[in-house]
């Protein structure tokens, strides 16, 4: 038996596998970050501020991989916090990471066109569909 | 228990606690919160725990929950820092980070092309 499609996807569950990781290698492009605040700034990328555990394990892996590096931030009013910033190598990969969505961005320009011919689109998707 | 593992979970519970605290995500999780921290089970995790405050390193709090002693604060902020000190130290030829080379997958295909060829010279 097929199972039904699910018609309540969240954000973070449609997202590409794995894009938090070049969205976290982007945010330290942007500038380097603590951890709250790029749990802060991650929202507008479609994530949720309620799985922290998730941020920090993403952390710990890229700065294992070397794509990420921490620093002690001294703090006059609370303990001291690691401050993140990306690497050489972290910006290697999110280049790589970046060409990758764009190719998905393509395709998906491709669906949303098709979509379009028979169900009508919020205006915002439709004149995205129709430049792709 | 094995002591070995001990040590590394150990670790792993310290520099989880010290960070959520630093962050200011929370104070005194529980075994549950910790366990979804650390994408653990928690009827493993909570042995551990145990363990930790025999060990001086946790105290419990109210609620089942747990609190870093002074002395597992400190350990757990030292143990962060020493863990990636290796791995993340820039090696010979890394260039800063406003290079060039940082401006478009092409110029970092270009650079990293260079670099092979071992004439990295920006």
């Amino acid at each position: 038996m097929v199972p039904p499609i699910p018609t309540d996807l969240t954000t973070a569950q449609v997202l590409p596998k794995n894009f938090l990781r070049p969205c976290l290698l982007l945010l330290l492009r942007e500038q380097p970050a603590h951890g709250y605040d790029l749990l802060e700034r991650l929202r507008p990328l479609g994530f949720s501020r309620d799985d922290p555990g998730r941020l920090y394990r993403a952390l710990r892996t890229l700065e294992s991989d070397g794509l990420v590096r921490s620093v002690w931030e001294k703090s006059s009013t609370g303990p001291d916090r690691r401050m993140y910033e990306i690497t050489r190598s972290g910006m290697e990969e999110l280049h790589g990471a970046a060409k990758a969505l764009m190719a998905t961005d393509e395709v998906l320009g491709v669906f949303l066109s098709r979509y379009s011919e028979f169900v009508a689109l919020e205006p915002r998707k439709r004149s995205r569909a129709r430049t792709d | 228990m094995d002591e070995l593992e001990v040590l590394r979970v150990r670790d792993e519970v310290l520099q989880a606690m010290y960070w959520m605290h630093s962050e200011g995500i929370s104070e005194q999780p529980t075994a549950v919160e910790l366990s979804r921290f650390l994408a653990v089970p928690d009827t493993v995790l909570i042995a551990y725990l145990d363990r930790f405050v025999e060990d001086g390193l946790l105290e419990r709090s109210g609620d089942a929950r747990y609190v870093l002693s002074p002395g597992g604060l400190e350990s757990g902020k030292r143990t962060f820092a020493d863990e990636m000190a290796d791995l993340t130290r820039p090696t010979h030829g890394e260039c800063d980070a406003d290079c060039w080379c940082h401006d478009s997958p092409e110029a970092a295909a270009e650079c990293l092309h260079d670099r092979v060829g071992s004439s990295h010279s920006h």
